[in-house]
């Protein structure tokens, strides 16, 4: 597991700059953008362990799709809380790669609902987890364009 | 699992996701009481586990015991690491960040007792 404490330490020359060159993505708003991604990082984890474990037979590419949610929701997770500016674009791109599975996936699945054997995290686009799936990699990206946004206005005023 | 008990958990993430959206409305962070509430909960889900562990010695476990300790152990996890991560933040947005998490946690034990009872 990834200590979210290590890459502010010695962060070197990003360091003590870091504060007026980036807003943090995991503070204010962030602070709950980052809950509802653990929560759904919990759910896609616990979800992609059991279906590895107990039937991964049934149908290899609707739960390795589920296992590869689950790794870009955990990533995604993190990269939001540190918030400094290399997990910025990691989170970036966990968070559009997201955006586009949950629109690529929900969309293969309702023109073919037996097209991966079984359901996904991202099926009916997240329809099972109460379309979170679907709103949350959209609220990220305008929270990571937000935050990189009042970045400048900060420094301006 | 007893359902008078899971009751009990149900109500007191209620209060407590009612207790944050109140401070939400009046723009308070979280307090260290609620952080007790919290706690409090977390007893009575340990409290759960124990029984659900002699219930399933006893031959009256869940019908799937694999996803009914996996969803156990998430919803142990929630509240701990949601109230630090709360804690942290001074604004507002940490109550947010509780009632999200008592919110969760409610869902979570109704989701377990689906489990318990094999829907």
């Amino acid at each position: 597991m990834t200590d979210p404490t290590e890459p502010t330490g010695p962060a070197g020359p990003t360091g003590p700059s870091e504060r007026t060159a980036a807003r943090r993505t995991g503070r204010g708003f962030g602070r709950v953008l980052v809950t509802v991604y653990g929560i759904l990082a919990f759910a896609a984890l616990g979800r992609s362990s059991y279906e590895l474990v107990v039937k991964f037979g049934e149908a290899p590419v609707a739960y390795t799709l589920s296992t590869l949610a689950a790794a870009v929701y955990v990533v995604a997770t993190f990269a939001l809380a540190i918030g400094t500016p290399a997990w910025r674009v990691t989170a970036w791109i966990t968070v559009g790669i997201e955006a586009v599975g949950v629109v690529t996936i929900g969309a293969l699945s309702l023109a073919d609902p037996g097209v991966f054997g079984e359901s996904t995290v991202w099926s009916g686009f997240g329809q099972g987890y109460g379309y979170v799936p679907l709103v949350l990699p959209f609220v990220g990206l305008w929270w990571l364009w937000r935050t990189s946004r009042s970045t400048s206005e900060e420094r301006t005023a | 699992m007893i359902l008078g008990l899971l009751l009990l958990v149900v109500a007191l993430c209620v209060a407590l996701a009612g207790w944050a959206g109140w401070f939400v409305a009046r723009d308070r962070a979280v307090i260290l009481n609620q952080l007790w509430g919290g706690a409090a909960i977390e007893v009575l889900l340990l409290v759960q586990g124990v029984v659900a562990i002699v219930q399933g010695a006893g031959g009256g476990g869940a019908s799937d015991p694999l996803l009914f300790w996996g969803y156990f152990a998430t919803t142990l996890v929630i509240l701990p690491v949601a109230a630090a991560w709360a804690f942290a933040e001074r604004t507002r947005w940490s109550s947010v960040v509780l009632l999200v998490a008592s919110l969760t946690v409610a869902f979570l034990e109704w989701r377990m007792w689906q489990i318990w009872m094999g829907a």
